[in-house]
């Protein structure tokens, strides 16, 4: 077997129980080298964000891992409306209250950090976004070469031809902030957007969840105990006895596109009105009549189709794993 | 179903309508329909605007052998006073492909189009199904003037949007919906019995040039008239969809109408975007979430929206009427 040098990802995350299961699927993995976590508000705020980060690598064991704290606010500067603490606890980590870290983060802030990881390597790095883009949005705005320097950015974002789990419109992580994500999408940068159409679609059941918490890996026990509140969460709000695998989907993504296939086209963000942080993905050769915000703008790819299966065995078979 | 000998029960049906070549088609099959009587049409614009609607509207009554069904005009303008987008790129400058044909004998209603259904809908509580092909700005209008109409009426069956799927003005937006964003709105938030179909359902539903030739080769009463009016129509198709075709969009709609049970059908909230660039964008909550906290869909009043089509069933009713003599 020909050895390949793992792909260099950065993580820009806001843990979340998806988000660490994520970063510890991620660590496990020996196709990737992460090389840094850039934290985000978005299920929790942005400090609580960074606490959370730093105790997933030392909880790993990756204390060299550096984490750096991204924007406090949207790209705009509005503080969050809406901490999705009902889903992930109070303390982002299901409530189980983990103790504080004793590592601290570095005093790079995030969007400087990936400008520099990104002009560092270029054409080598993958930003994994799991939270709202207001992180990555920046470091377009601050460099203009940034876009064309990322080797890819891989997100967990938008809901395509499907409702919205914030509301019937919007996506949680396009929601936490319309403007930045807009930004990210049409920046020109080689990009692969995850949707809820397809993250809905890759789960595990209440079957998975007990094995998880019998086995005897690495992180298991630890994953099962934090995943007990993100369950309840997904019985009351869609009454099924699962939960939805987000953030570790779009990591896979990253590991192995070959089980997405994916369309080309322009994806723009509704910033107004009641369809604010609607992701509108233009994948059609119709020719229309007047020029609209979709003409003339860079294509991305949107994943269309997953091997559900294949994915959420991966994930289990790497998180049960010692 | 009517007694032996009898007259047959007949739904009573006013069509609001910007004619416009599916229009054209649609009006066509209401008036060869035993099952529905014509009560009236109202104009709008949008394909054209709304003076040639009305003179469209007139002439098709005549063509069809119903010179005398009232024609009531309705709004110049949208619901809120901005200028109509009007697309006679589509269906032509006079809005039956520029076959330059239309000239009525007949004289509009004296009441205005809001004002007649109004009076139809309070005439007979209830028993009045509109079928709205154009933008919805009459139909609000009605709504905001007179707060009984919107339960009284019996239907409203809507030629609009796209369900999940590409708009036909740029990718968010179908025609008569971005036409009065507004207007929608307040249309689908009314609590009228409520069934639209999109564009999802619309561009399933495609005449070749082939079954165009079999309506005019037809013993149908208007077929030849009919074959004339889509050529410009079907270069447009061309144009903008690569298809060797024409959508049946107003046809489809008024199939609806005719046999419900050609389509499948998801119920919930339907909201209408009216800011920024997906403004004419619908959007229904299909009701798989239970929501935290407070948005625009939680509590407005259900309305059914097409979801699937028997393609091959409506093609079937559309000709079949189409070809009556």
């Amino acid at each position: 077997m020909a050895l390949v040098s793992p792909k260099k990802v950065i993580i820009d995350t806001d843990p979340g129980i998806d988000d660490a299961m994520a970063i510890l699927f991620a660590f496990q993995s020996p196709e990737l080298d992460v090389i840094g976590l850039t934290t985000t508000y978005g299920n929790v705020k942005t400090t609580m964000a960074t606490n959370n980060a730093l105790h997933l690598c030392e909880l790993a064991g990756r204390e060299d891992v550096p984490v750096s704290q991204g924007l406090l606010t949207s790209l705009r500067g509005a503080a969050k409306e809406r901490i999705a603490d009902f889903v992930h606890g109070s303390d982002g980590l299901g409530n189980t209250y983990p103790p504080p870290p004793k590592t601290k983060a570095i005093d790079t802030f995030a969007p400087d950090f990936l400008i520099e990881k990104v002009n560092q390597y270029p054409g080598e790095v993958t930003i994994v976004a799991l939270g709202p883009l207001t992180n990555l949005a920046k470091a377009v705005e601050l460099d203009p070469t940034f876009a064309k320097k990322v080797g890819q950015i891989v997100i967990l974002g938008g809901a395509f031809a499907v409702n919205g789990n914030v509301n019937p419109a919007a996506e949680a992580n396009v929601f936490g902030d319309p403007e930045a994500a807009d930004i990210v999408f049409i920046c020109g940068a080689n990009i692969l957007v995850i949707g809820i159409d397809i993250t809905h679609q890759v789960y595990w059941t209440g079957k998975d969840l007990e094995d998880l918490g019998r086995a005897n890996g690495r992180f298991s026990k630890y994953l099962y105990d934090a995943s007990k509140f993100y369950a309840d969460y997904h019985q009351s709000a869609y009454d099924i006895n699962a939960i939805y695998l987000h953030d570790p989907t779009t990591m896979v993504a990253a590991l192995d596109p070959s089980l997405f296939t994916t369309a080309e086209g322009v994806v723009r963000v509704q910033q107004e009105g009641i369809c604010r942080g609607l992701t509108l993905f233009n994948n059609t050769k119709k020719k229309f009549h007047e020029v609209s915000e979709w003409c003339n703008k860079p294509k991305i790819k949107v994943a269309i189709t997953v091997d559900a299966d294949r994915v959420s065995s991966l994930i289990k078979e790497r998180l049960i794993a010692p | 179903m009517g007694g032996e000998g009898g007259g047959l029960h007949r739904r009573k049906v006013i069509i609001d309508t910007d004619p416009g070549i599916d229009d054209m088609m649609a009006i066509f099959m209401a008036f060869q329909s035993q099952d529905i009587e014509v009560m009236g049409l109202t104009t709008v614009f949008g394909n054209v605007e709304t003076p040639i609607s009305t003179i469209n509207a007139l002439h098709l009554c005549e063509v069809a052998g119903f010179p005398t069904v009232p024609v009531a005009e309705g709004s110049l303008v949208r619901l809120k006073g901005m200028p109509p987008r009007i697309a006679d790129f589509v269906h032509g400058a006079d809005g039956l492909g520029n076959t330059f044909q239309a000239k009525p004998k007949g004289f509009k209603s004296k009441s205005n189009a809001s004002d007649f259904l109004i009076q139809k809908v309070a005439e007979f509580p209830n028993e009045v199904t509109v079928v709205a092909l154009g933008p919805l700005t009459n139909i609000a209008e009605a709504i905001q003037k007179d707060p009984t109409f919107a339960n009284n009426l019996a239907q409203l069956v809507v030629l609009g949007g796209s369900f999940f799927a590409s708009g036909n003005v740029n990718p968010p937006a179908e025609a008569n919906i971005y036409g009065d964003p507004e207007a929608a709105d307040i249309v689908f938030t009314s609590g009228a019995n409520t069934v639209v179909i999109g564009l999802n359902l619309t561009t399933q539903v495609i005449f070749t040039a082939g079954d165009l030739q079999e309506i005019r080769d037809s013993k149908g009463r208007n077929g030849a008239y009919l074959y004339d009016c889509c050529q410009f129509y079907k270069a447009w198709h061309i144009k903008s969809d690569h298809l060797d075709g024409i959508f049946l969009h107003d046809p489809t709609c008024m199939a609806a109408l005719l046999d419900p049970s050609l389509f499948t059908y998801k119920t919930g909230a339907l909201r209408v975007e009216t800011k920024g660039i997906c403004v004419g964008h619908t959007l229904l909550d299909l009701g798989l979430k239970n929501w935290v906290g407070e948005n625009p869909w939680i509590g407005q009043p259900p309305v059914k929206v097409g979801w699937t089509v028997d393609v091959e069933g409506v093609k079937a009713l559309v000709k079949s009427l189409l070809c009556r003599p």
